[in-house]
């Protein structure tokens, strides 16, 4: 795994975020505009990193792994704070915060994943890292 | 939570905090559901990719992820549907679940030259913080304390 800063920074904003929300869901308190911005911020953070993943690319720095994978893992992870929010606001309660927190820790490992394709730091897919085999 | 219902009923309401409603897909339920929402998701991911990428090498785990990734998904549509049917469906899909991590996991340990090829249940799913070993677990006491609930 290479730490690089797209994957630190992806790690602080997704932490803070589970953090935020798991504090307030122990507090019993509902969503409010700080678990939904923590929720924002991550979806924001994923945002970012897709376009700056695509200027890379296109600016000459190359992709180790399989494109597809990787695109499918940036669709999924954009795809998980939108999921969330709808599951979340359905039936609003201090559990939504739970929901919205999952997501923040789900998307540093699938940053994590994210990296081993751009770097190649994997291994073929049969003898992937389990612990990034998301 | 018998507590904030009376502090409702007498007018004194706290809107920050809340009231859950005690059903199966409600409350904690919701936060299940989600949890198993991302392993049907991830499992269905990795399997297809395995498969399409390299089948060949590990038909057997590959298969098993395949096979696993379609009992992540039955539990997890069947734990957010209500009714009584399909809360069957869930505790059938979960025991699958949970056999199959036990199976898996003990195989993983035991003969480790035919399972060199991880799958979600491999090592009881030690790769995924144990969580896939956990989950049913949860699952089926969260089915269990719902049992008469529709």
């Amino acid at each position: 795994m290479t730490l690089d800063p797209w994957l630190i920074s992806g790690m602080v904003v997704g932490m803070a975020s589970t953090i935020v929300c798991i504090v307030a869901a122990v507090m019993k308190k509902k969503p409010n505009d700080v678990t939904l911005l923590a929720l924002a911020a991550v979806e924001l953070f994923i945002i970012i990193y897709a376009i700056a993943a695509a200027v890379r690319l296109l600016t000459g720095e190359s992709l180790a792994g399989a494109g597809w994978e990787f695109w499918g893992y940036v669709f999924t992870v954009a795809m998980l704070p939108v999921a969330a929010f709808y599951w979340a606001m359905m039936e609003r309660t201090h559990w939504s915060n739970y929901v919205m927190g999952a997501v923040g820790i789900t998307s540093v490992v699938m940053l994590a994943r994210m990296g081993q394709i751009w770097y190649g730091t994997a291994v073929p897919a049969q003898a992937l890292n389990p612990l990034l085999g998301l | 939570m018998r507590l904030t219902d009376n502090i409702n009923g007498s007018g004194k309401t706290d809107k920050t905090t809340d009231h859950v409603p005690e059903g199966r897909t409600s409350g904690p339920g919701r936060l299940l559901i989600a949890v198993y929402g991302i392993f049907a998701l991830s499992a269905t991911a990795r399997a297809s990719f395995q498969i399409a990428t390299s089948f060949a090498d590990a038909p057997l785990a590959y298969s098993l992820s395949a096979f696993a990734a379609v009992v992540y998904i039955v539990a997890t549509i069947s734990l957010a549907k209500p009714g009584a049917t399909w809360a069957k469906v869930a505790t059938i899909a979960i025991c699958i679940e949970l056999i199959g991590v036990i199976v898996v996991g003990a195989l993983s340990f035991l003969d480790a030259a035919a399972f060199e090829h991880a799958s979600v249940w491999s090592k009881f799913g030690q790769g995924y913080g144990y969580i896939p070993l956990l989950l049913p677990i949860i699952g089926l006491i969260w089915l269990y304390r719902h049992r008469d609930a529709k």
